[in-house]
């Protein structure tokens, strides 16, 4: 498995919510959104190290969808601010945040289904002149560029093994290579920061293990990962460092190794958990197991033996199973 | 997404649609042996046609089309003669481009109608190379004297002219204004908004209805409302019934009407799986087909309900008939019903909870198909209903319900979409909007200010003045 | 009555009126077919542009180049001010201000107060003569002897001037649709956030597209009035919902569709009329000759719903270039 940035590269400082970076690329300040009522966001700071790869964890509803979207631009907050590579974000409209080299995926895939896929691509590409609706009407002006575009396009296609499909429509392609899609799209701009929000939601699993190695070679080409995911395992795998979320705010973070077992960590997703229909054993069990936590599985099963409940037996294998992953499908219509 | 069409599924649909049409065209038929006499068409197209003078004599009070005139033309091209048809049109060709002079015989004018505005008989067309119909509009009015011309006044907005879709409620005369006589004018215009805004939230809390449980935007929402009142004109008009049975007869009907809707095209479609887009393109289509079925069947002309136009209620300088009052009143108790419904029944709370979540309400339980056709059935008869004060107020026409589509849309749309208080609020501020800016623009503007509002809290406030933002990103 | 009737229908197929129809769809397939715009107000821009080109030409007496020029403008005018306010907002909110921004129009060119200029209700008549006056067609009639299809030199230059535009609208849309800029377009179609993440001014091209489908539609509004006088209730809402008919029957996404609906919408039009007169006169139908006028709307309303319901992608379009639903 891939070299892990060591924590020592990360910060120096005591390892608390909030903690400097040495080397931050994002930096966000007291940055909240509320509706209406619910406080959906509320971190008072965060710093997003340079050059790794960071994972945003945490419960359904925790508010990481939200940040991303504050982050890009794709929703306003009501209070903070936040910098990309010093330069504050606030106010700058989402295009303008992709390119200055930050760009996301989305949680519900937003493959453009009616266009091929290699026009999914292509659309991907930054500094195509044709886009101007004058010098599109000349084809020899954006001719050369285009073929270069497609190159790339393909290049890229290929690595996610999609080149054979590059003539279909998107709408034709699985929910997983749909995701693909939209992850390699992006990396058509080549940014410096790559946001992803679930990438790994209904991949088959036979295609995680690729898409993980893809994820790790965008830190080897000096790209910055951020990404939003369920699986612990591979959060475990390939992050470097760890930022948990529960109820909007920042309430851990720490290197992979440490962060799980973080009492403030198991008290978000067992009160998460708690809150909704889950309060059963087998349901906190399923946390457990989610978040590989051995701390949380003892807990639990002395919970269950004091008060006289027989303990489910325990698989230990961990699923990367699409199908028990949380999807809040609540997002958009 | 369209789902993929089946081909018996498809020949089913069309047998639905079919049905349908044909059910809606049955209802209308039921007793129309009426005069849906020589119906004349809007637009006519002579395109191979050299030149020619469209001639239309109409009269300036409602716009009717006015049979019979003789009309001669002179010019370049030589003299012609014509005779107004039943839609008070005639199309005079004529062999050569020049300047022609239209006159009509005076004569030969029906007294009640009046006489042609002064200095407008003869009119002066110059016809070009192959223009076709160029028109020659003579207005007629009791007010003008035979062969009048005109005082040497520049004023010339002495007769109020109100727009092609017609006035709405009392009638006020427009005098310029000045301090003395603006309260005169406010507190008529602020009672007839307030009941013209009655008739329309009575249309546009169907609608908004339909469009919180659905997502649907009903532009044949208007078809509703004509339909109502086309059905209180046959029950009342043609077969002389007195209003407490045409009116709820009218309702009935309507209720039916939204019932075979929802029933022959639009649960078929959603079963389908028809896109909103799409679904919205189809009510255009229908809304098209159906005012020309109504054009068919009961002519082009405006119709008139049994009315008396004496004074029943004069309180200062607010002088209201009858069926103003009754028509508020009524309207009053109807829209306090729907509001019972919707807080104190069990259907009217799932209706609600349809419209806020329709996942969240199918999934505890509540049969949102059954919601829905509910919705219509309500939606048609409170739409009838509408249509029929629109009969009793204003021109009721084939187009009657396609007139105020508009001010519907503006007052669910102001209220906040798919939000039923909304839509009530919205209507109400339409109707003052819509009246009391006439103290300030022409009469013939009104419809313009509530369009304008529209637009612009669509601008500050696109969630509507109750509505709730949407949720975005 | 005789078969005449098929005569004017074949003559549908040059006629400026349809040519005018075809430029107006070609403003919106680019607006809705290509940029998922729901334009309801199509005919608000044909009423710019026609009201644009008639006051300056006749009223101001302008040269021919620079009303149509204001009929450009017009319409650019007309776009900014719808765009800029609702292009951010949800997509149904466009439709609802567009089709009210159009009856405004109607409305204000109507009033009585303004008909200075605008004419009020009877238009404005003669707005062709400066165009007539460039005409370089020597004087005469040609055409099919024996037939009605024959036209003098006017009748010529209009047909000409319509379909070249219409001919040069297609070969634009053609052009930009295999573009980048198109590919940006059709992006924002599928889906505007994801255009937006990938460092794409959506609002901007919005506007473009709104403008150009605009323009097209202020030049059909020009083409229209040539062969006729500008009467205001000729743009009321239901033009536009024929120009969706037409859209939708030659396919909402395709270069030629326009053309090709627009024909067929007229073609159509003239034939049920013709078979209806001779119904009638045969005593087959029991209708009187007035009501054939209803019977064609309620076709169009007709075809208008089992189009979207049967063939969204047009009546030759292959189910893969369905782009809306
Ligand atoms: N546009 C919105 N309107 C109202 N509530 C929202 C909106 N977006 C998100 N929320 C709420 O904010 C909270 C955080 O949601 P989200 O960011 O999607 O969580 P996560 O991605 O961590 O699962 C949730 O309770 C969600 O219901
Ligand atoms: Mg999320």
């Amino acid at each position: 498995m891939p070299e892990k940035t060591l924590v020592s590269d990360i910060t120096d400082d005591v390892i608390v919510p909030g903690v400097k970076k040495k080397d931050p690329i994002v930096v966000a300040h007291a940055v909240s959104r509320r509706f209406g009522g619910l406080t959906a966001v509320d971190v008072a700071h965060l710093e997003i190290p340079r050059g790794s790869i960071t994972a945003l964890i945490g419960p359904n509803g925790a508010g990481k969808t939200t940040f991303f979207n504050l982050l890009t631009g794709f929703d306003k907050p009501n209070t903070g601010n936040w910098t990309f590579k010093g330069k504050s974000l606030a106010g700058v409209p989402a295009f303008k945040v992709s390119r200055m080299g930050m760009v996301r995926t989305f949680q519900l895939t937003k493959a453009l289904s009616g266009m091929t896929v290699l026009e999914n691509m292509r659309l991907g590409a930054t500094k195509q002149g044709g886009e101007n609706i004058f010098i599109s009407l000349f084809k020899p002006l954006w001719k050369a560029k285009e073929d270069e575009i497609t190159e790339r396009a393909m290049q890229l296609l290929a690595k996610f093994k999609l080149d054979t499909k590059k003539d279909d429509y998107a709408s034709s392609l699985s929910g997983g290579q749909k995701k693909l899609l939209e992850m390699a799209r992006a990396l058509m701009s080549s940014p410096e920061l790559v946001m992803l929000d679930e990438p790994m939601a209904g991949v088959n699993p036979a295609l995680t293990q690729s898409l993980l190695g893809h994820i790790v070679n965008l830190k080897d080409e000096g790209m910055t990962v951020l990404f939003v995911e369920h699986d612990m395992h591979m959060v475990n795998t390939i992050a470097d460092w760890v930022v948990v979320m529960a109820e909007g705010k920042v309430v851990a973070e720490g290197p992979p190794s440490t962060v799980m077992s973080d009492p403030a960590v198991i008290d978000a997703y067992l009160g998460a958990h708690h809150a909704s229909d889950l309060g059963t054993i087998e349901g906190q069990l399923e946390v457990a197991e989610e978040m590989e936590s051995d701390l949380i599985r003892s807990e639990v099963e002395q919970d269950a033996e004091a008060a006289g409940i027989a303990v489910p037996t325990h698989e230990p294998a961990h699923s990367t199973d699409a199908a028990s992953t949380p999807v809040d499908g609540e997002e958009k219509k | 997404m369209l789902a993929g069409i089946r081909p018996g599924q498809s020949a089913r649909l069309i047998a639905m649609l079919i049905a349908s049409v044909v059910l809606c065209l049955s209802v209308v038929l039921g007793g129309s042996a009426l005069g849906a006499s020589a119906a004349e068409t809007t637009a006519s197209t002579s395109t191979a046609t050299e030149q020619s003078i469209l001639v239309w004599v109409r009269t300036d009070a409602d716009k009717v089309g006015v049979p019979n005139v003789s009309i001669s033309v002179d010019g370049d091209g030589g003299a012609e003669t014509g005779v107004t048809g039943a839609d008070g049109k005639a199309v005079i060709p004529v062999s050569e481009p020049g300047t022609y002079t239209v006159t009509i015989d005076e004569d030969a004018l029906p007294a009640e109608t009046g006489y042609p505005r002064p200095s407008t008989n003869p009119a002066k067309v110059e016809v070009f190379e192959g223009n076709t119909e160029v028109p020659a509009i003579f207005f007629l009015s009791p007010d003008n004297a035979k062969g009048a011309v005109a005082a040497p006044s520049d004023e010339s907005t002495s007769t109020p002219t109100p727009g092609a879709t017609g006035d709405a409620g009392a009638g006020t005369t427009t005098a310029p204004v000045t301090v003395d006589t603006f309260w005169l004018r406010f507190w008529p215009q602020l009672v007839t908004g307030l009941i013209f805004g009655l008739l329309i939230a009575l249309a546009a809390i169907g609608a908004s209805l339909i469009y919180g449980t659905t997502g649907l935007n009903n532009f044949a929402h208007g078809e509703l409302v004509t339909f109502g009142a086309l059905m209180a004109y046959l029950f009342s008009g043609v077969m002389g019934l007195p209003a407490v049975i045409a009116i709820p007869a009218a309702m009935i009907l309507g209720g039916l009407f939204g019932w075979a809707q929802d029933a022959g095209i639009w649960r078929p479609l959603r079963k389908r799986g028809l896109g909103l887009i799409p679904m919205m393109i189809v009510t255009i289509g229908l809304s098209l087909a159906l005012r020309y079925v109504f054009v068919l069947l009961f002519g082009p002309d405006r119709l008139t309900l049994p009315n008396s136009t004496k004074p029943f209620l004069v309180i200062g300088s607010v002088s209201l008939k009858f069926t103003d009052v009754a028509g508020a009143v009524i309207a009053i108790v109807v829209i306090l019903g729907v509001a019972l419904v919707l807080t104190k029944t069990k259907i009217g709370k799932a209706m609600r909870a349809v419209s806020d979540n329709r996942a969240l309400a199918s999934a505890s339980g509540i049969n949102v198909e059954r919601v829905i056709r509910v919705v219509w059935v309500g939606s048609g008869a409170l739409a009838a209903l509408a249509g029929v004060y629109v009969g009793y107020y204003q021109s009721l026409r084939w187009d009657t319900g396609a007139s105020i589509l508009l001010l519907i849309f503006a007052a669910i749309t102001l209220g906040g979409l798919g939000s039923a208080y909304g839509a009530l609020v919205g209507a109400v501020i339409i109707g003052l909007i819509m009246n009391l800016s006439t103290l300030w623009i022409p009469e013939n503007l009104k419809f313009v200010a509530p369009l304008v509002l529209m637009i612009i809290i669509l601008l500050v406030r696109p969630q509507g003045i109750l509505g709730r933002k949407e949720r975005v990103g | 009555m005789n078969g005449n009737f098929i005569w004017l229908t074949i003559g549908q197929i040059f006629d400026p009126t349809v040519a005018a129809y075809a430029l107006a769809t070609i403003g919106l397939v680019i607006h809705f077919g290509f940029t998922g715009l729901l334009n309801f107000g199509q005919a608000g821009f044909m009423a710019v542009g026609g009201y644009a080109f008639a006051i300056t030409s006749v009223i101001y007496d302008w040269p021919l180049w620079a009303s149509f020029l204001a009929a450009i403008l017009a319409a650019t005018v007309f776009a900014l001010i719808l765009g800029i306010p609702t292009l951010r907002l949800r997509a149904d909110y466009l439709s609802i201000v567009t089709i009210a921004a159009a009856e405004i129009i109607r409305l204000s060119v109507k009033t009585p107060e303004f008909s200075d200029v605008t004419g009020g209700s009877e238009g404005i008549n003669g707005a062709a003569r400066a165009f007539n006056d460039v005409n370089p067609l020597p004087e005469g009639r040609w055409g099919l002897m024996g037939t009605p299809l024959v036209y003098n030199q006017d009748q010529w230059w209009v047909r000409i001037v319509g379909w070249g535009l219409v001919a040069l609208a297609c070969l634009l849309v053609f052009l930009l649709m295999r573009s980048p800029w198109g590919r940006v377009i059709m992006g924002i179609r599928e889906d505007e956030d994801a255009v937006r993440s990938l460092g794409k001014n959506v609002f901007s091209y919005k506007i473009q597209a709104l403008i150009l489908g605009g323009v097209l539609g202020g030049l059909a509004g020009v083409v229209f009035i040539l062969p006729r006088s500008l009467q205001p209730d000729n743009y009321g809402t239901q033009l536009t919902f024929f120009l969706y008919t037409i859209m939708l029957l030659g396919g909402a996404a395709t270069v030629f569709g326009p053309v090709v609906g627009s024909i067929l919408f007229w073609v159509t039009l003239s034939l049920t009329d013709g078979l209806l007169s001779l119904g009638i006169e045969a005593g087959v139908l029991p209708l009187t000759t007035t009501q054939t006028g209803p019977i064609r709307f309620i076709i169009v309303g007709v075809a208008l719903m089992l189009l979207v319901i049967f063939r969204p992608q047009g009546i030759f379009g292959k189910k893969k270039d369905l782009h809306f639903a």
